[in-house]
């Protein structure tokens, strides 16, 4: 469905990745995972067309997408809930929403899709006309989430999406993604919890300095050796 | 009370354009972080524009006036398209240098065009002031403030009820954010360039008929559009309407109870004051753009 090859992204002169080849199926939950610095985010921005490609390509659903605008990769289909949720904080939570399916003309469909989502986070319902400054962490991961849906991705990238929250929220937010994938939305995850990521996912793939160093599936990883010293702590 | 009270209404009217005047230029700021140094112009442009299109072409009033508003659109769009574009990612030094130039250039074409004699703009209202009670006021002057009001109101709207002014107040929040919603960022600035420079030339056109149309006409309007945005507190919408409506009061008050020859220094004096006792602005930074 999604295909990374030999992709090269630098900041300036400084490549973050070299050469990065990765493959997402459909239906697949494919996580990626490394230490601080070695080049996840950059790898979903490139994705999504916020930085540019050296060199490599990227394909989606057989179309080219590299180098193509943010809004032409999420017009075809992939959504990225970014590192530290990025809500718009001062923008009301159903504003937020709406931003999510900015691009989207059925109306009558974006409401009934907001309905639904309401079930999954009543507590954004509860504060809909709320800043969404004002929510607490986990509220504003939620509504990162539920914004991302708004589009009706066929592919969700998601960037730590447990990323400073509590532990019981930590768990509560992989359930979600769980449930993402089960109704049929194919998700590609960056994680630095490298044990939650690896035993939920599908396939793994490992990056160090830029560079994918291991893949496999999840369990293959959790089993592996010198994975188990450097990210599981084992 | 009845000099204070005409001070009031004369306050009101000019508080009007310079609310468009602030509103425009805050605009510009808070979404593009651009220092719009051919804010001043464009209000030149829009009373230049009333001026071609209501008494050298002899135009209906109200639609060389709606004319004027959109070549002031239009003209924005170009300056942005033009000029700012390429300067994508360029430091704000660079932007602000080529907008002082931008704005040379264009009041030295005005002088070219033009010539340094001030025109007048006719208009259609009766030329007996309206009384009320105590207060008098010339129905142009009237029309000017009702003007102005409607499309505060209306720009409030755009802001904060439609898709358009919501993608905006996200491209200011968070670009890359905006972007990764579908939001196109390049036609944002253009459009939000091309809004401010709409209500600067709207103000200007609106002004023309009131006072006089010469090409340095919005140098001083350029300094009074930077007070009124930093009395708001850079990048507030509300907080720029009202110092728009603050300033005006202040220089008609000054004007009228200390001395009418510091007119325009009274403006200045409230901004030292504000940036000396509370620098953030009278309206608090936190509710940017909406
Ligand atoms: N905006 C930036 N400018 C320059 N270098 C950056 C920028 N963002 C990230 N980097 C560098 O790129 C590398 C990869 O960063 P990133 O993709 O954010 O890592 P991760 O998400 O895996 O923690 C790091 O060395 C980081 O310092
Ligand atoms: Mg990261």
């Amino acid at each position: 469905m999604l295909k990374l090859d030999g992709i090269t992204v630098c900041y300036g002169q400084i490549p973050a990745l070299r050469r990065v080849s990765l493959t997402v199926e459909e239906g697949e939950l494919v996580t990626l995972i490394g230490a601080n610095g070695a080049g996840k985010t950059t790898t979903l921005r490139a994705i999504s067309g916020l930085l540019p490609l050296t060199e490599g390509s990227i394909t989606f659903r057989g179309q080219s997408i590299g180098g193509a605008a943010p809004r032409v990769v999420l017009g075809q289909g992939i959504a990225h809930c970014p590192e530290g949720r990025r809500v718009f904080p001062q923008l009301s939570v159903r504003e937020n929403l709406e931003m999510g399916a900015y691009l989207r003309r059925d109306h009558a469909a974006v409401k009934s899709d907001m309905e639904r989502l309401f079930h999954r986070f009543p507590r954004l319902q509860e504060r809909l006309q709320q800043a969404a400054g004002t929510l607490s962490g986990g509220e504003q991961q939620m509504l990162a989430i539920a914004r991302a849906l708004m589009s009706r991705p066929k592919l969700v990238l998601f960037d730590e999406p447990s990323l400073g929250l509590a532990p019981n929220l930590v768990e509560q937010t992989f359930a979600i993604v769980s449930d993402i994938r089960r109704e049929g939305t194919t998700v590609l995850m960056v994680e630095q919890n490298a044990y939650a990521a690896l035993d939920m996912c599908d396939r793994a793939y490992l990056l160090e300095s830029g560079q994918v160093v291991q893949h496999g599936t999840g369990q293959a990883l959790l089993a592996n050796e010198s994975i188990q010293k450097a990210y599981l702590g084992a | 009370m009845a000099e204070f009270l005409q001070h009031c209404v004369n306050a009101l009217v000019l508080g009007g354009t310079y609310a468009l005047l602030g509103i425009g230029l805050t605009l510009i700021f808070g979404i593009m972080r651009v220092v719009n140094f051919t804010h001043g112009e464009l209000y030149t442009f829009g009373a230049y524009m009333a001026f071609v299109l209501g008494s050298l072409l002899g135009l209906d009033f109200f639609l060389s006036l709606l004319l004027a508003a959109t070549l002031g659109v239009a003209l924005g769009a170009v300056i942005e398209f033009v000029l700012l574009r390429p300067l994508k990612g360029a430091d704000i030094d660079t932007t602000m240098l080529v907008m002082i130039g931008a704005g040379i250039a264009m009041q030295a074409s005005e002088q070219l065009t033009w010539g340094g004699v001030a025109k007048m703009v006719p208009h259609p209202f009766p030329p007996d002031p309206l009384v009320f009670g105590p207060v008098a006021v010339a129905p142009v002057r009237l029309f000017v403030l009702g003007v102005a009001v409607a499309l505060l109101v209306a720009f409030y709207l755009l802001i904060n009820r439609t898709r358009l002014g919501v993608a905006m107040r996200a491209t200011f929040q968070d670009p890359d954010t905006a972007a990764l919603m579908g939001v196109n960022k390049g036609l944002m600035y253009t459009l939000t360039f091309a809004i401010g420079s709409g209500l600067a030339a709207i103000a200007g056109a609106l002004l023309a008929p009131i006072f006089l149309v010469y090409p340095t006409m919005g140098d001083l309007v350029s300094l009074k559009a930077f007070a009124i945005v930093i009395l708001g507190g850079l990048g507030n919408i509300a907080g720029a309407s009202i110092g728009g409506f603050v300033l005006a009061f202040v220089e008609e008050f000054g004007a009228g109870y200390l001395s009418s020859g510091y007119r325009d220094a009274m403006g200045f004096l409230l901004i030292i004051a504000v940036l000396i006792l509370r620098p953030q602005g009278l309206f608090a930074a936190k509710e940017r753009i909406g």
